[in-house]
């Protein structure tokens, strides 16, 4: 039985608009610049997003699908600045919006779980707890834990192995 | 209907993972672990500052150093370990009151601490919120929302100079509410001014996570009140 929404790809962008982790699950893996390059347009599409809210007085976290290239591209932008972005491929059966949020909080709280372990920047001075390019930089290996939780999304999506 | 069972599937695992259930603790083992923190760090803050001296000491002995003639040697120093070699920050409540060189270090310690835990409880506080409208909008988040996750309680008086201070008054401040000394008030005064340091970091942390660099100053009076000065650079 095929499942309803599939996900294609994640990407976490940090508040100064490094790229945290870009993470694809299409079953052959051989497009992963494609979402690369999706994940920095939408930051552009994301900026005008945020701009219209703020005109309009709305403080909505989750911004909607932003735009459509071949697959639909969602975006939700967290209180403390994180964009997450997401892409489902394109299907003909309505894609309900309290589902999407509900993907946007989980991949938020597997986010939070990860940055707060004290150990991913040890020797690092933390007057710079806002600059997440410390964060990336202070080792791949340490960002596994977050890796395996959002393919743990990923899979309770899509129902891929 | 099979298409109704592997959306309602969907939801039932999306929103476990969504919204964790929350893993509780004792409120007062909480307390009992901020107390011996200050103790416990402070004995490991003067060991590593003996043995900052010790090497400082060998090299002045083999003519690396010139001999020490101004107070300043400590901060030259750079075997210490990163929270340490954060003495560059201008010395935080402004002059009034002195702390001994080892308080100091334990200060920025128990900052640190509070650094990186109140960045990541204001980013456990913010998952179900929507965005901040504006800066008075987070302090307001601080004020209340950060205020009763970590001490149960709102603050009580917050004021603003409208220019990028705000200060927030608490009557009763839940770590220091039960602090006395048998040597009287000022002593005691003198001693919170090292557990409240801890929970200046958290605010000092969680600003920085959403955004502000900011100074925090914690201000003691008269026990059980406190106040903190928190000052948001310019243009925000």
């Amino acid at each position: 039985m095929a499942p309803q929404l599939r996900l294609n790809a994640v990407a976490f962008v940090s508040p100064q608009n490094h790229p945290i982790l870009i993470r694809t699950f299409e079953q052959p893996r051989q497009d992963e610049l494609k979402y690369h390059y999706i994940a920095h347009t939408s930051l552009d599409v994301i900026d005008e997003r945020i701009q219209a809210a703020t005109a309009s007085k709305s403080t909505d976290c989750y911004l909607g699908l932003l735009y459509v290239e071949d697959v639909a591209v969602y975006g939700y932008m967290t209180p403390l600045k994180v964009k997450i972005i997401i892409a489902l491929e394109l299907s003909d059966s309505i894609v309900r919006d309290a589902d999407v949020v509900a993907i946007f909080k989980a991949l938020h709280t597997a986010y939070r779980r990860s940055v707060a372990n004290p150990f991913l920047r040890l020797n690092v001075p933390t007057e710079n707890v806002t600059d997440h390019s410390i964060l990336v930089s202070a080792g791949n290996s340490r960002w596994q834990a977050f890796r395996k939780r959002v393919d743990e999304i990923g899979r309770a999506v899509g129902g891929f192995q | 209907m099979n298409p109704s069972t592997s959306m309602a599937t969907l939801s039932a695992s999306i929103s476990a993972l969504a919204d964790p259930p929350p893993k509780l603790m004792d409120g007062p083992a909480m307390d009992y672990f901020v107390i011996e923190m200050v103790n416990t760090l402070r004995e490991s803050s003067s060991v590593a500052i003996s043995r900052t001296k010790k090497i400082e000491q060998e090299m002045v002995e083999a003519g690396l150093l010139p001999p020490p003639g101004s107070a300043t040697a400590t901060a030259t120093t750079k075997r210490e370990s990163a929270r340490d070699s954060m003495s560059s920050t201008p010395r935080l409540d402004g002059g009034k009151g002195e702390l001994s060189e080892e308080d100091e270090a334990l200060r920025q310690r128990l900052e640190s601490i509070g650094m990186h835990v109140g960045a990541n409880v204001a980013e456990r506080l913010c998952h179900d919120r929507a965005l901040f409208s504006d800066t008075l909008d987070a302090i307001k988040f601080i004020c209340k929302d950060l205020w009763v996750a970590c001490w149960d309680k709102q603050v009580d008086n917050l004021r603003t100079n409208h220019r990028g201070v705000y200060v927030l008054q608490d009557n009763t401040f839940k770590p220091i509410s039960r602090l006395s000394s048998w040597e009287g008030r000022a002593d005691a005064l003198r001693r919170a001014k090292l557990y409240v340091a801890m929970p200046g970091g958290i605010i000092r942390g969680a600003l920085a996570r959403l955004g502000f660099q900011a100074a925090v100053v914690p201000e003691l009076s008269s026990l059980p009140q406190c106040t903190f000065q928190v000052k948001l650079p310019k243009g925000s």
